[in-house]
């Protein structure tokens, strides 16, 4: 008889690194799990977006390039 | 599912392994605390801090106590009971080892919050059929396991690269005690650590984490018990999770989250809201209006759509009516 792979098929195999995102027909995004790359090409499509635009904002304030 | 048989199972189960859960008493912790010495250096603003011992000490011995409480776990208001280190599962499903699902750092929280290295654990206590990571929160198996040391590196790096603050949330952290305190163990004193949580854990869960971190980031979803049963299957829900509020504000920095649901601005966010005003008055609030039908949430016929502007005005208007400490 064939084992069943319950166990095995309910886990994936590693972390992943995600955003979701929803765009609405009127053009409106709604994100999670949003990442300061993509709050930056967001912020790029809909510079006009404020939410967007003050996340990039306080990232880039304290955000700073490790040194070589 | 458990059943009253399963507990009856890891009862017997506990006692003819001689496995000895350590009780997580309010005086067990007490006297943990007098233990760790007043002569340690101060933690400037963490709770930690009244008992003069540093945090990271604190968590290591706390993680010991949260393992073995597996045993017998509590952690959670469900309250299962189950043998978790015997490989039992409670209605959370979770084991014994904690795996997470993400890992990154975020800017999508709270803006006093972000960036924010988001450590975001497999698995949860709750069933809301609406929720957004619903796939990997449900799922304890999902994603990778949880080592905290080699996440610990990733998130002091992350804090160099300017993050503000670390958050550990899920699925629901709290069911897996004993990684989150490991990991809290070896982080810098210095790191402003926030818990993300669904506030449905237990009062020895509470005790654990006391002074463990400096914001407790709290839902406060459903204000009614059916809506909870309906769409999260939870009973019971709204006297555990002010009781949760209600510590969370009195032990450390609290910010309380609603994510406001189409058709649910009368039912559950006006009494959240007077709630709020009338027993944890200027505690910061965020609302969230950016509810979209996730995961299982077709399955309840007004969570079909997002929430309608005409909700989301009224739901602006009764935080201003309760005077509502609302934060972006």
């Amino acid at each position: 008889m064939k084992k069943r792979p319950a166990e095995k098929r309910c886990e994936s195999s590693g972390e992943s690194q995600v955003s979701e995102l929803l765009i609405l027909p009127d053009g409106q995004v709604l994100v999670h799990n949003l990442t300061p790359t993509f709050a930056g090409l967001l912020a790029g499509l809909n510079p006009d977006c404020e939410q967007i635009a003050s996340r990039v904002t306080h990232y880039e304030s304290h955000h700073h390039e490790l040194p070589n | 599912m458990i059943c009253v048989a399963q507990k009856r199972r890891a009862q017997v189960q506990r006692e003819a392994v001689g496995v000895q859960a350590l009780a997580c008493s309010e005086g067990t912790l007490k006297r943990e605390l007098q233990h760790a010495g007043p002569d340690q250096p101060s933690l400037g603003s963490f709770g930690a801090a009244r008992t003069g011992a540093p945090r990271s000490v604190l968590a290591r011995k706390r993680a010991l106590v949260a393992r073995a409480m597996l045993a017998d776990c509590r952690f959670c208001a469900h309250d299962c009971r189950v043998n978790r280190l015997a490989g039992e599962k409670g209605l959370c499903h979770a084991g014994a080892e904690a795996r997470f699902f993400s890992a990154q750092t975020e800017v999508s929280d709270e803006l006093e919050l972000i960036p924010t290295f988001a450590v975001a654990l497999s698995g949860c206590d709750l069933r809301c059929d609406f929720c957004i990571t619903g796939a990997s929160s449900w799922n304890p198996r999902a994603g990778a396991g949880f080592d905290a040391q080699t996440m610990a590196a990733r998130a002091k790096a992350a804090l160099r690269d300017g993050a503000r603050t670390i958050m550990v949330l899920g699925g629901e952290p709290t069911i897996h005690l004993p990684a989150a305190l490991e990991f809290v163990s070896r982080l810098p004193e210095t790191a402003k650590l926030i818990w993300k949580t669904n506030a449905h854990g237990s009062a020895p869960a509470r005790e654990l984490l006391d002074g463990m971190f400096d914001i407790w980031l709290a839902d406060f979803k459903f204000s009614n018990d059916a809506c909870a049963q309906r769409l999260a299957k939870v009973p019971d829900y709204v006297r555990v999770v002010q009781e949760n509020l209600r510590w969370a504000a009195g032990h450390s920095e609290l910010i309380v989250r609603h994510l406001l649901m189409p058709g649910h601005v009368e039912c559950c966010w006006q009494p959240v809201a007077e709630w709020l005003a009338a027993n944890l008055p200027g505690v910061k609030v965020n609302l969230r209006s950016g509810f979209w039908p996730a995961w299982q949430a077709a399955r309840h016929g007004e969570l079909r759509q997002r929430v309608l502007k005409s909700e989301s005005d009224r739901a602006t208007a009764l935080a201003r009516e309760f005077n509502l400490n609302l934060i972006p």
